[in-house]
């Protein structure tokens, strides 16, 4: 059972892969690992709503879903521990459609979901048992978590009214997604009368895989977030204060504070002391992330239009292709950079 | 009534005491030292939280599992305590010493060992004023406890550090000789012993011997189908607690989880309050299930695997029948799981190979500190490091200095020797628990017997060797079904408006 969610979800990111990246590549993204090669390949292969989503992914998990794929006939094996999906493959994930999370955004909810759905279940919880009239064991144990909801609550004034709005947000917005997420969602919630359940006593329940049940969990929990942050959800815009993510990772942040105070890239790793390759990592993520910054300061016009027409040509991500194909006469920094301002086009 | 009935009543909410709790109070508000052993299930917290009333200044609680303290910090809390904080690892950096600037202001201060090994947190401790040192699961203590803490021998210095309160030791199975060691370390040579049987009359012991994995798995089956519930079934294994945790559920014995350390935070505390507020007849565990989980009407206690010590036996079975009813301990039997048991127990000691080896990698001309540093990087659990590191202190102090080609051979023998007596040692008790196994004779006196103690009379239900009936364990009805879920719509109607329904 398990296999077959994990075998839809490797299968998704192989096909946006295409050969180019490993099964490494693929447990870094589930596991939402920080480094700059992992937080360009997924907005390079536009797989950033998986970002961070499967934190616990093992690489034999991983290995057993590509063995199945493998034995399926729907991929198949490449040079490097690569992977591509087959014809076969390519139809066969199109059929699976209705299981893909549509509203995942790991990129930007990863960090924050945790706190997030402890403030929202702990908030259920407490109101249901005020309600009740009931003493209850939080059923989370985090201090933060604990300390916030307390004074969210004391802030609040009249608890009756309180639950009546939580409820009918709740219902808004189950009501927008799949009848089988708003069961899902309903049954991780723990009440006067009853304690939530495990994502496998829900699987188990439902008859499906652990995995997916996680999945369809998840999605409803960034659907929320992104219906907070847009100003639909006024009560869980609350449970989102201090949790809405930053666009830049802290340090990168640091390093794009230095350059607009025209510090170059030299004197930032000597300010910070870190390597300039460090400082290079950031400038990248800087150029993915924040429109309008320019990068001709790092690359000139000339070569990043001759890179970028390379990179067209080869219909390639690949660094050492491109610079290959440009006779190393472009730096890896000089092209990551490009191909990062190209995906911020793509995206944006 | 008297005053300390009145207090009882007046904070906790009882009208009287259990057995050793008034006794073991009265010697703690009189300033002595204190050592009580009681069993399981007797309330032992209370033992110093009601004299934390009556006393002046503060109270230090050192225990050893953060999800012990943080239950008791809840509870406390439940009761309307603000005065109180624990301080383990889990606990955020800004927080803790945000608090440290006002710790005086608390009256129950929890620390974990790991804590206690801040130079920062000692110096915002001295400046409290403490009425009572308090050392739960005092066992810890001890080389020869079954949950040996290294981090527990500096306890008596912390406590001298601080101006020497009086202390109180509190555990639940302490041989003699545990209880001496305790004794010893703390630095209490006047205690006041509490000692209170480790019978548990109310549970019946029971063995059953059967003749492959296969049927142990079977015989489970059909014991967890028939037995009135709640229980708890213990495994040795991870693996085999949520194999049979889906084999119990399949073959009727109700509504069954798992639950070992191997799952995150939030779905074991789901599955710990699910068995609390009755929504789970069975859960299937490692022994990291049960410190904290206070459910008076577990019926029955059922072991797979045999632990590796009677220690540890008597203190798991002891999380049935708490409410004082009838509860039944079985444990079953196969051969090869001794060598399980001693697999599992001897997990922590290095084979003398590796232990050659670790030395050999030590720098010469180092000083111990990089001995320190290699136990970290060299790829051991948990459980060996602290032991490792514990060797290494005592070794540190016999011969200061820097490490040479000498020191190093030194080292090893001495390492390879302790480690040599403890797998001994650990072989003994696991002797000692096959024997009870194995035994012909009662199991409630052999049971007390290896805790020093005799039984006095004679138990109407007492052990599979005295003659036991499993009828009155018996599920009378069939189990009532696991409430229907409904359509989520209504889950969350009754989530925040069924309860006006009865009002």
């Amino acid at each position: 059972m398990r296999q077959r969610y994990a075998s839809f979800l490797l299968a998704h990111c192989l096909r946006r892969f295409n050969g180019e990246r490993t099964l490494a590549a693929v447990y870094h993204l589930f596991s939402g690992k920080k480094s700059a090669q992992t937080l360009q390949d997924s907005k390079w292969f536009q797989l950033e709503s998986f970002f961070g989503t499967w934190k616990d992914v093992t690489m034999a998990v991983l290995e057993g879903a590509a063995r199945t794929l493998v034995e399926q006939r729907l991929a198949a094996p490449g040079g490097n521990r690569t992977y591509r999906l087959t014809g076969e493959g390519r139809r066969w994930l199109a059929e699976q459609e209705t299981f893909f999370p549509r509203h995942l955004n790991g990129w930007r909810y990863h960090e924050a979901e945790p706190l997030f759905w402890q403030r929202l279940s702990l908030i259920g919880q407490t109101l249901s048992n005020l309600v009740y009239g009931r003493r209850f064991v939080p059923i989370c144990r985090d201090e933060r978590t604990l300390q916030w909801v307390k004074q969210y609550l004391l802030a609040k004034g009249s608890r009756q009214t309180l639950a009546e709005l939580f409820y009918k947000e709740l219902v808004q917005l189950l009501e927008a997604v799949s009848e089988e997420a708003a069961a899902i969602f309903t049954l991780r919630l723990t009440s006067a009368v009853r304690i939530g359940w495990t994502m496998e006593q829900i699987a188990a329940h439902l008859q499906k895989d652990a995995l997916y049940v996680q999945f369809q969990f998840r999605n409803v929990l960034h659907y929320m977030m992104a219906e907070a942050e847009a100003g639909r959800a006024p009560m869980m815009a609350e449970l989102m204060s201090g949790l809405a993510p930053a666009v830049l990772t802290q340090s990168a942040q640091k390093t794009y504070e230095w350059l607009q105070k025209g510090k170059t890239v030299g004197e930032i790793a000597e300010l910070r002391r870190l390597r300039r390759s460090t400082i290079e990592d950031h400038i990248v993520e800087i150029a993915a992330n924040v429109p309008g910054f320019s990068i001709a300061p790092f690359v000139d016009d000339e070569k990043a239009a001759s890179i970028r027409a390379a990179a067209r040509a080869l219909k390639t991500r690949r660094l050492k292709e491109i610079r290959e194909a440009l006779d190393g006469k472009a730096s890896y920094f000089e092209i990551r950079l490009v191909l990062a301002k190209e995906v911020g086009r793509w995206t944006n | 009534m008297d005053e300390l009935t009145k207090m009882l009543r007046m904070w906790f909410g009882h009208d009287s005491f259990r057995p050793g709790q008034r006794e073991v109070a009265e010697d703690v508000l009189a300033g002595r030292d204190v050592l009580a052993v009681l069993p399981t299930g007797s309330g032992k917290s209370l033992c110093y939280q009601l004299p934390a009333y009556l006393l002046q200044g503060s109270v230090l609680i050192v225990s050893p599992l953060v999800s012990l303290m943080e239950d008791q910090v809840e509870q406390l809390r439940r009761r309307g305590e603000k005065r109180v904080i624990a301080f383990h690892s889990l606990l955020d950096a800004e927080e803790k010493w945000q608090a440290l600037a006002s710790l005086e202001a608390f009256r129950f201060i929890y620390a974990s060992p790991e804590m206690l090994q801040s130079a920062k947190f000692l110096a915002a401790l001295r400046r409290v004023r403490f009425s009572l040192f308090v050392v739960d699961e005092a066992h810890c203590i001890s080389q020869w406890g079954y949950d040996f803490r290294p981090d527990f021998l500096k306890l008596g210095e912390i406590r001298r550090s601080l101006g020497a309160p009086p202390c109180l030791a509190l555990t639940a199975t302490a041989p003699p000789e545990v209880q001496d060691d305790i004794i010893r370390t703390l630095g209490m040579d006047g205690a006041r012993r509490h000692i209170y049987s480790v019978d548990r009359p109310n549970i019946a012991l029971q063995v059953e011997h059967c003749s492959s994995t296969e049927d142990k798995a079977a015989r489970l089956a059909d014991y967890a189908r028939r037995l009135e519930g709640p229980g708890i079934v213990y495994f040795s294994s991870r693996q085999w607690a949520e194999e049979m945790a889906r084999r119990l559920e399949q073959c009727g014995a109700g509504r069954v989880a798992y639950y070992h350390a191997g799952m995150d935070g939030e779905q074991r505390l789901l599955v710990q309050q699910q068995f609390l507020y009755g929504q789970l007849d069975i859960v299937c565990c490692t022994s990291a299930f049960g410190m904290g989980v206070n459910k008076e009407n577990v019926r029955f206690v059922l072991h797979f695997h045999m632990p590796a010590q009677l220690e540890a036996y008597v203190q798991e079975i002891g999380r049935a029948g708490r409410d004082g009813a009838p509860s039944l301990a079985v444990l079953f039997y196969a051969d090869g799981d001794r060598a399980i048991a001693q697999a599992v127990a001897e997990a922590e000691l290095l084979s003398p190979h590796e232990l050659r080896e670790w030395c050999w990698r030590l720098s010469e001309g180092s000083g111990w500190e990089t001995a320190m540093a290699a136990l970290e990087a060299a790829g051991l659990t948990d459980i060996q490091k602290r032991l490792l590191a514990y060797f290494l202190e005592r070794e540190q102090r016999v011969m200061p200095g820097r490490l040479t080609a000498e020191t190093k051979e030194r080292l090893y023998g001495k390492m390879a020797t302790a480690i040599e007596a403890r797998r001994r040692w650990k072989r003994k008790k696991l002797q000692e628990m096959d024997e009870w196994v194995h035994l012909s004779s009662c199991r409630r006196q052999a049971l007390v017997r290896a805790f020093g103690e005799e039984l006095t009379d004679r138990r109407d239900v007492c052990c599979d060797r005295c003659g036991l009936s499993l009828d009155g364990y018996e599920r009378a009805a069939r189990r009532p079904e696991a409430a229907p879920v409904r359509h989520w719509r209504e889950e969350l109607w009754d989530m925040f408006f069924g309860g006006g329904a009865d009002e």
